[in-house]
This record gives structure tokens, C-alpha cells and sequence, in this order.
């Protein structure tokens, strides 16, 4: 009994160590040009994305998806 | 035990309304619901470019739906008040933007709905949350009048 109480009060407690969830309504700071690859200088953004896309094998997925939103 | 654990993994689902839900009151006061029509709660905020591209076809939807048996209101969930009046204004004078806004710095009222994503469409039938759109959708227009005809039936 005391050691599942201790092993649910460490599991909440844990918990606290967690980064928290960006919620869609908070990704206001996240949508900004500067937060994007290139800080939305263009050659810099062109420059950063084939380097990244390089080395992920995939296209796409820089940024926010939906213009900020985290929608798709 | 295990009922304990699912509930802390269902936790964040289990505060915010699901399909069949009855708004509170607090949230029916906020958001000035008080007949027994389809409502349709549009999420938006300045920095949301899907936000900012579906409203205009919002609009064209509150212009043609019949307002004693559909309303559309939007909810800018923007912190700073400025950004959101200035954003609305600015869709106004283009004519972007025709049916009533309520803002909600505070996020008091999108946290109540707690969508997956935005923008985000809930219809409301007499108080409760009957169905919802998440995130970007090409021709909104006709999907909320395909889902109107859908739900008014």
C-alpha cells in the first residue's frame, strides 16, 4: 500500500520535470519569420533548408505547419 | 491502479468539451449563446496565416446562412488586444470580415475548447458541442454549408 502510494507520488511528482505541451493557441512566438530557418533572411533560409532537408532525406516540415498553426 | 494511470494519461481530454458536451454557463455568457440555434465558434488569432486565409470564407458563409437559424461567431485568442483589434479592423475595412468577434486575451475561452489545432470550427446545436473542424481546410465554405445541411436535419 505505502509503496504504491510512494510510486504514485513519484509518477506525479515527475511529472513536474516534463517540458509542457505548446498548445495551438500558444504558438503565437513560434510563428514569427525569426523563429524559421534563416530568420527569414531568404538566402539564409534557402542555404539552412537544403542543409537540413539533406540530412533529414525529407522536404518539408521547417516549420510551424499552416503558417503558425500546428494544424496539419 | 490502472485506473488511475489511464486517467492521468486521459487527463488533458477529460477538461476539455468532446462531441455531445453542454457548454457551461460561464462560457455561454462569454460567448453570448442564448438561443436554441446552431452556433458556429470560429478560433482565430493574427499570427494564424490559415486563420487569416479561411475568414474571408466565413464571411461569405454568415452572409448567406439564415441568422435567425445560424450565427457565426469568432474568437480572437490573441494576448495583446491591440494585435487582435488591429488585425480585425484591418479584415473589416477589406470587407474580410463580417460577422461578430469576441476577443479572449486571457485564452480563458479556447481553453475551455481545447482544439488540436487551428483554426478551429465547433458547431453548437441548442448549447452542446455537436461537431468540429481542425486546421486548415480548402473551400471551407462548402464544408461548413455540406455540415450544416448535415446537422440541420
Amino acid at each position: 500500500m505505502i509503496k504504491g502510494f510512494l510510486l504514485m507520488a513519484s509518477v506525479l511528482l515527475l511529472s513536474g520535470c516534463a517540458v509542457k505541451d505548446v498548445q495551438p493557441w500558444e504558438k503565437e512566438t513560434l510563428a514569427k519569420d525569426t523563429m524559421k530557418n534563416g530568420a527569414g533572411n531568404a538566402l539564409m533560409t534557402k542555404f539552412e533548408n537544403h542543409i537540413y532537408f539533406s540530412k533529414e532525406g525529407s522536404k518539408g516540415g521547417g516549420g510551424v505547419a499552416g503558417g503558425g498553426c500546428g494544424c496539419n | 491502479m490502472r485506473s488511475i494511470l489511464l486517467t492521468l494519461l486521459l487527463s488533458p481530454l477529460l477538461f476539455s468539451y468532446q462531441q455531445g458536451d453542454t457548454l457551461s454557463q460561464n462560457i455561454q455568457d462569454k460567448l453570448n449563446i442564448k438561443e436554441e440555434k446552431i452556433y458556429i465558434i470560429d478560433f482565430f488569432a493574427s499570427w494564424c496565416a490559415s486563420c487569416e486565409k479561411e475568414i474571408p470564407y466565413i464571411s461569405k458563409v454568415h452572409q448567406q446562412v439564415d441568422s435567425s437559424q445560424v450565427e457565426i461567431i469568432g474568437v480572437d485568442v490573441d494576448k495583446k488586444i491591440e494585435n487582435a483589434e488591429a488585425f480585425q479592423k484591418e479584415l473589416k475595412e477589406r470587407g474580410a470580415l463580417t460577422f461578430r468577434v469576441v476577443n479572449d486575451p486571457e485564452n480563458s475561452i479556447i481553453k475551455a475548447f481545447k482544439p488540436i489545432g487551428m483554426p478551429a470550427l465547433f458547431y453548437i446545436k441548442d448549447k452542446k458541442v455537436i461537431d468540429a473542424v481542425f486546421g486548415a481546410v480548402d473551400n471551407i465554405d462548402e464544408v461548413i454549408i455540406a455540415d450544416l445541411k448535415r446537422l440541420q436535419k
